[in-house]
């Protein structure tokens, strides 16, 4: 029994042990996350909190591909090779085959780390005027440029809204707040706002972004400039040209990106940092590749690299047309023998500098040798990785033509135009109304090929897409022009309205 | 004849005179297993307390007084015998394994019960059931063998991952695999391999298993607390018996072969079948078109005439790529045991050597272990004890282990263009691989390499002390560590290495587990009908896991092949993971004369992975039992010889979720230009609990005919409560979900176990076991009253979930194709045909899941030969397969091939009435503004299968005729696995899991064996 006496002792003792000290005992902390609660209140952590939300620009579903190679293959730019079978549906306008649900995750959870970011700012230890002034200007320019992004793809554009209330179904959901607990984030459910808001939302951040960035950091931060810039995009959005004007000649006066002429242009496209960008989403780690399949450059073209046509590259998925080949006068050229040699092939050119960007690839896909953009070439250093320009400053130029036109400064704008055309080796042209608002739109086309604006252009006036290869006649009027809202948004939130079609 | 009768009345009056002594009889007693002496048996003098025991060698000497004229013999596991003693002085006896299993002993939670007293819905497998099958993994061979416990292997890789099932699925969320524990030691099961699937259970040699207990029912699980939701896997290990020391030699060699090949297109077929996919889709120039897709189209084209294009196309060479790289393997293993011991100390010491290749080069597994096992008895109150596993194994890793990459021999093998040739006319590999799969997977696995290692110690450190004859107190100390390595290279001469001129990837994960359980076992008997038992512990378990992982690029050389050789560091990364339990248990058993039977357990259990409001559970259980068979009006009866009603009810928990789910946290990551980020990576959940299941069963054990059948049936209805659900959370609020206990799902089913034996005459015996399970998995509940879960509407109340916990298939009914056009139609909701389903059309088909599902062994022996048949069946599961579904394009969407099968039923003709839409190539090969031809239901197929699972012939050779070349056993055999599959399926196999998309299917093995003992 003696035994017995200390064996139940020695159980009793450990248990209690066990139970008094259980708290301790279960305590586990991570080492590589730290608690939400006051993980902002360092200016190192507002930095590096910062960094994800211009790193979460780099997805797939945002620069890294969609805003640039899924948007020109939803115009009239190019075709697909069915190489790798990626972007046919989207380049046949098929119904769903559109800017996919990943897109409106990975912009609105950016959205969420601004409003964090925004938020946290008043709790900050130990920061200097300057740094809030920097946090807080630069998650202003994120934001306004994500919701941006999201307004011009999900919403009809303020120049060109389709049955405004019956057929449109607004904007887009605007929280400005950032949600960090499980009761908001489970409760909040907010409506889609007005077009018309999302758009004040935006100028609102960027006015304060242009206030709070007198100075930048390198054309991969936002900066006064790049807000500039990136309002006078939205401002020929909305149809504010004045605002257009004033902003693109605000922006072409800063000491941010250079416009680039002659071969200087197309050498601009062969250094990592495009010396045009205004801003630009940077790559600049191996990691960040985006790899074989989805990268720019493997959308793009089948080429590894321009030095040798022979190696295996990527894709090559989406190509021009006829009509951007027809621009720049490109038709397949051998330049010498062998012709099963990648290397002896090349493009004719006319004397548009932006032919310099194009040429054949190589026959390892199965689609063969074929005409393509060179555009993104692994500039960073690395396979399938370039820096993705979000605003070059020759758009300012071509900007405020067609704000002054709309403005009726028609000469105003074809001196514009005309100067900008000598910068890309084209002679000037004398056109005026809606013949001049063309040549406008087109050097525009010409310009930003395969940089995803076309889409935008064709609906922010509302024209049909028209293709021959493939015969597509995309209508104004037809749902497709717009994507559906994630179903998942439109399930869980009783006050969003889905998209017509959906 | 005189002389005869008189001899005769001789000896009779002997006799009578001895009766009226002692005498004293002599013999030995044998195991006709391997007919060597058993040590320790006892022999009982027949309705007397006259007993002794057998030594070292099983002999015995025993005195039998006058008037008694039966001896008893009887052993733990072998079947009793009663022998008359007549007038024999020696007696010898081979005892039989006791194959009726109604006398065995199960092991339970934190001890073992005879079978007849068990409450609970609980099946064993015996070791012997799955010795030397060629199968890396046991949980591969539970497969059929025990109602209620599911087992599809997820693919043909030898050591890969094996989904295991018991009683359905009980989570959406949170994880669905048993608690598995070897000795004691709870292992955690979670494979972390990065280059190929590495199953952690692979690390132990399945012979050496004794046997595997299945806790099904949560009042057997129950005392397991919040690791046994989805039940209990007890595995125990081969023990040393007292005896000389016994040898077994076990070696068995065969080859592995493909399940199949699929049939498709050859090179001309391909080419007509493209040339009229570009008819079909208005081009002017098909032939031309066809060539070019394939590559072939020749420079002076246009110079030709369609016809003598055509008769290019149509001489296409045909290559059988699947020939090329899925073909044979060979298979070997080798092991020695040792075991034996005295009185005082037992020992088993086993080595083993397993190699096996799967039907795709270069994937294959390769093992080595060493197991000891140790009884030590260091008083009659003290015994200690270890069991320690060693092991470490290996496997080559091809390029992809799943998924559409070209350079995946088990994706591109039946999907390359089949008129390029793999080979140049010089013997060097073609490169010029034409059609969208342009990577020569031949070279491509030959020149990339790779491999992941596993190395593993799992062993415990056992005290046991007789405080008093009725009360023993048992410390147990485990470890379970596991270090997993790998490494791969993608080689510069290949399409995947050129672009960054090679790279190396490695990567070490590390995983380390505490366990130690404190128990306190005590019995008593009062009067010999009240019979009281119980257990009382306390367990407290600590995991970690860390791991780090790298990648460099740019290499010299092809032949600089590991990472210190890079130029440029591509990428390096780690982690750091842990949790910790604490937790106090115990269990009382009570019996009256063994007749009604009642159990009750409890376990009090923290966990650190919980909300800090959440983190202990109490988790009950109570179970009774009718024994039948021990009321009088049964004891007599000749036809029933087991009869018990059980009934239980239980409560466990499900923590298989993430270490720090409950936590709101901020996480690295989101580098941005060079410097680092940091993003909020969950959202904190202070309620966080664990998921609870609340099982009820009823089951019933049987016995007839003196066991001669015998079985069980069970009911049970499984409802887990409070689901670990990541509940999801709108986009437009920054997190994807959270963490949550919401919602009900319920397993229902009925299982079936039966055991006979049909034949058993003149040295012929028959054995059948067969059972039978059946389950109703539905979504009892989800929140705030939603009918479907809004981010995966296939989670929809009423409908059941998916093997992983996936929703179930919701999408539109495929019509097939319209007669008259050949476009390929749905159903919209109201019944209609349409050409473009919409969301709203989706209707549910059901899950992954099957819903039935068992095994039949059949046994036959006949003097030494033994014939085993094993089939497995599974029916129910409504799967989409991604290589069929790649197949099912027919070459339209991409330059990939085609199944002749699904080539020959394209609609060609109007009025023809078929499934496969007519071929096109524009659009993706799909109409304009009509659904993709795979959509909705179309491509979705059913997973049932019968498959033969194994065939063993042996021989036996008589312990007589092999004792004098000094052995006690030989055995030969000859065995196949998988060698014939029933199934209407169009893939490579209907057992997978996950997409299907290039997975390495499994394979028929067949072995030839020996077994020597000496």
């Amino acid at each position: 029994m003696k035994l017995f006496n200390k064996a139940f002792l020695f159980l009793a003792l450990t248990g209690t042990l066990l139970v008094s000290s259980c708290d301790s005992l279960l305590d586990v902390q991570p080492r590589q996350s730290i608690d939400a609660n006051g993980a902002l209140s360092t200016p190192d952590a507002m930095n590096a909190a910062l960094n994800s939300v211009y790193a979460k620009l780099r997805s797939t579903r945002n620069y890294g591909r969609d805003l640039l190679a899924m948007s020109d293959a939803l115009a009239d730019v190019g075709f697909t090779t069915s190489n790798s079978g990626r972007l046919i549906s989207e380049n046949n306008n098929q119904p769903g085959a559109h800017f996919q649900a990943g897109f409106w995750q990975n912009s609105y959870f950016a959205i969420n780390e601004a409003n964090l970011i925004l938020d946290g700012l008043t709790a900050v230890k130990g920061a200097s005027a300057a740094q809030l002034a920097r946090w807080e200007g630069e998650a202003k320019f994120l934001r306004a440029l994500y919701y941006f992004d999201l307004v011009k793809v999900y919403s009809y554009i303020p120049t060109a809204i389709f049955q405004p209330g019956v057929i449109d179904q607004g904007g887009i959901p605007v929280v400005t707040v950032g949600v960090i607990s499980s009761g908001e984030a489970l409760g909040r459910k907010v409506a889609r706002s007005t077009i018309d808001q999302v758009y004040a939302q935006i100028y609102k951040d960027l006015e304060d972004a242009k206030r709070l960035l007198p100075t930048g950091r390198g054309v991969q931060y936002a900066s006064g400039a790049a807000a500039s810039a990136l309002l006078s995009r939205v401002a020929l959005y909305r149809g504010d040209y004045p605002k257009v004007v004033a902003e693109s000649t605000t922006a072409l006066a800063s000491s941010v990106g250079t416009v680039l002429s002659g071969s200087a242009y197309v050498n601009g496209w062969r250094s990592p940092v495009h010396p045009e960008s205004m801003f630009e989403v940077s790559f600049a780690l191996a990691t960040e590749s985006i790899g074989v399949n989805e990268s720019l450059q493997s959308s793009y073209t089948a080429l590894l690299n321009l030095t040798n046509k022979n190696s295996q590259g990527g894709w090559g998925d989406f190509i021009p047309n006829a009509r951007v080949r027809n621009f720049f006068g490109l038709a397949a050229l051998q330049i010498g023998t062998p012709a099963t040699d990648n290397n002896n092939w090349d493009v004719t050119r006319n004397a548009d500098v932006r032919g310099q960007l194009y040429t054949t690839g190589n026959t390892i896909r199965g689609a063969g040798r074929q005409i393509e953009c060179t555009k993104f070439m692994s500039k960073s250093g690395f396979a399938y990785a370039d820096n993705v320009p979000v605003i070059r400053k020759s758009e300012m130029h071509l900007n405020r033509a067609e704000a002054n036109y709309h403005l009726k400064n028609e000469s105003a704008a074809l001196t514009e135009l005309n100067a900008f055309k000598a910068l890309r080796g084209l002679p000037a042209v004398t056109l005026s109304g809606a013949a001049l608002l063309e040549e406008i739109l087109l050097e525009r086309f010409k310009e930003f090929a395969f940089e995803g604006h076309r889409f935008f252009d064709l609906k922010r006036y509302g024209r049909a897409i028209v293709k021959t290869t493939p015969a597509v006649n995309l209508a104004f009027d037809d749902f497709k022009i717009l994507p559906p809202i994630p179903q998942r948004e439109v399930d869980g939130n009783p006050n969003i309205k889905q998209n017509k079609g959906y | 004849m005189r002389k005869v009768l008189l001899l005769g009345l001789m000896l009779f009056l002997v006799n009578a005179v001895a009766f009226a002594q002692d005498r004293v009889i002599t013999g030995t007693v044998s195991s006709t297993e391997d007919g060597q002496g058993v040590p320790g048996a006892t022999v009982l003098v027949k309705g007397t307390t006259i007993g002794t025991a057998t030594d070292i060698d099983g002999r015995y000497s025993i005195s039998v007084p006058a008037g008694n004229n039966v001896l008893v013999f009887t052993f733990v596991g072998l079947r009793s015998q009663e022998v008359s003693i007549g007038n024999r002085s020696t007696i010898n006896v081979a005892l039989e394994s006791d194959i009726t299993a109604l006398g065995e002993v199960i092991v339970t939670g934190y001890g073992t019960q005879p079978k007849r007293e068990v409450t609970g819905a609980v099946s064993s497998v015996k070791g012997d059931a799955i010795q030397n099958l060629p199968l890396q993994s046991f949980d591969r061979a539970l497969q059929g063998r025990a109602a209620g416990v599911q087992v599809r292997s997820s693919n043909g890789l030898p050591g890969g991952a094996v989904n295991i099932r018991i009683r359905g699925v009980g989570s959406i969320n949170a994880g669905n695999e048993p608690l598995f524990i070897v000795d004691g030691v709870q292992l955690n099961n979670q494979s972390n391999a990065s280059f190929t699937q590495s199953n952690p259970l692979a690390f132990l040699n399945p012979n050496d298993i004794e046997s595997m207990e299945i806790l099904k029912d949560a009042a057997s699980a129950a005392i397991y607390g919040s690791q046994a939701a989805n039940g209990v896997v007890i595995i125990t290990t081969k023990k040393g018996k007292q005896g000389k020391a016994k040898f077994e030699f076990n070696a068995f060699s065969g080859e592995t072969q493909p399940l199949k090949y699929l049939d498709v297109l050859g090179g001309s077929e391909w080419y007509a079948m493209r040339r009229d996919a570009l008819i079909n889709s208005g081009n002017t120039a098909p032939e031309a078109n066809s060539l070019n897709t394939m590559g072939r189209l020749p420079s002076n084209w246009a110079s030709l005439t369609r016809a003598q294009l055509d008769a290019l196309g149509l001489a296409l060479p045909t290559y059988d790529w699947q020939r090329e790289v899925i073909g044979l393997g060979r298979l070997q293993n080798y092991e020695l045991s040792v075991s034996g011991g005295d009185d005082k100390t037992t020992f088993f010491l086993s080595g083993s050597y397993n190699y096996q290749q799967a039907s795709i080069r270069p994937i294959d597994f390769e093992r080595g272990t060493v197991r000891l096992a140790l009884t030590h008895n260091a008083s009659d109150r003290l015994s200690i004890e270890t069991n320690i596993n060693l092991s470490t194994f290996q496997q080559n890793v091809p390029f992809a282990v799943e998924g559409s990459f070209l350079g995946n021999p088990a994706f591109s093998a039946s999907a390359v263009l089949p008129h390029n040739n793999p080979y140049n006319e010089d013997g060097t590999y073609n490169l010029a691989i034409a059609g969208v799969l342009g990577q020569n997977i031949v070279q491509v696995n030959d020149y990339n390499s790779g491999i992941q290692r596993t190395n593993t110690v799992v062993g415990n450190l056992i005290t046991n002390y007789k405080i008093l004859d009725n009360l023993t107190f048992r410390s147990l100390f485990g470890l379970d560590y596991r270090l997993l390595q790998g490494d791969n290279y993608r080689d510069p001469r290949t399409p995947d290495g050129a672009g960054v001129v090679g790279r190396s990837s490695v990567q070490s994960d590390w995983r380390t587990r505490f366990i130690t359980t404190q128990t306190l076992n005590w019995n008593k008997s009062y009067n010999g009908v009240h019979n009281l038992s119980s257990i009382l512990g306390i367990e407290y378990l600590s995991e970690t896991r860390e791991g780090i992982s790298g990648a460099g690029i740019g290499f010299p050389t092809f032949q600089f092949r590991t990472i210190q050789s890079a130029a440029t560091p591509e990428s390096i990364t780690g982690f750091w993971t842990g949790y910790r339990r604490a937790s106090a248990f115990g269990s009382v058993n009570y019996d009256y004369k063994k007749k009604y039977l009642v159990t009750a357990t409890a376990r009090y259990d923290g966990s650190s992975r919980f909300g800090i409001n959440n983190r202990y559970g109490w988790f009950p259980s109570i179970r009774v039992g009718w024994s039948l068979v021990e009321e009088e009006f049964l004891k007599s009866s000749s036809s029933v010889s087991e009869m018990k009603l059980r009934a239980s009810y239980g409560l466990t928990g499900n923590d298989q979720i993430g270490n720090f789910a409950a936590r709101g946290l901020y996480g690295g990551g989101g580098n941005y230009s060079g410097s680092a980020g940091i993003l909020p990576s969950s959202l904190a959940n202070f309620n966080l609990g664990w998921e609870t299941n609340n099982t009820l069963n009823f089951g019933l054990d049987y016995g007839f005919f003196d066991n001669r059948v015998t079985g069980s049936l069970d009911v049970f209805d499984r409802r887990t409560k409070n689901l670990l659900l990541d509940q999801p959370i709108l986009w437009i609020n920054g997190f994807g979900s959270i963490a949550n206990n919401v919602g009900e799902l319920q397993n229902r089913g009925i299982e079936f176990e039966i055991t006979t034996v049909n034949v058993d005459k003149n040295g012929f015996r028959w054995n059948t076991s067969f059972n039978f399970s059946k389950i109703d998995n539905q979504i009892v509940k989800l929140y705030d009253n939603l009918k479907f879960l809004p981010a995966n509407p296939g989670i929809a109340i009423g409908q059941p979930v998916g093997r992983d916990g996936g929703g179930a298939n919701f999408i539109a009914l495929y019509a097939g194709v319209n007669p008259a056009t050949g476009r390929p139609m749905w159903y919209d909701i109201n019944g209609n045909i349409t050409y473009l389903p919409l969301a709203a059309d989706r209707q549910y088909f059901g899950s992954n899941l099957a819903t039935t599902f068992g095994g039949m062994n059949n046994t036959f022996s006949y003097k030494g030969f033994e014939f085993t048949a094993f089939f497995t069946y599974e029916y129910g599961g409504i799967i989409s397969d991604g290589q069929y579904s790649f197949l099912r394009e027919n070459g339209t969407r991409l330059a990939l091939n085609a199944l002749r099968e699904v080539n020959d039923r394209s609609w060609r003709t109007p009025g023809q009435i078929t499934d496969i839409p007519r071929n096109l190539t524009t659009n993706a090969g799909n109409e304009t503004r009509g659904a993709s031809r795979n959509s909705g239901s179309a491509a979705l197929l059913r997973s049932d299968f019968i498959r033969l699972a194994q065939v063993t012939l042996a021989y036996n050779f008589k312990p007589s005729l092999i004792s004098k070349i000094g052995l006690s056993r030989a055995r030969v055999y000859m065995q196949g696995l998988n060698l014939w599959t029933y199934a209407d399926y169009p893939g490579y196999d209907p057992e997978f899991t996950g997409a299907g998309t290039g997975a390495t299917p499994l394979t028929k093995n067949y072995t030839l064996g020996v077994q020597i003992g000496f």
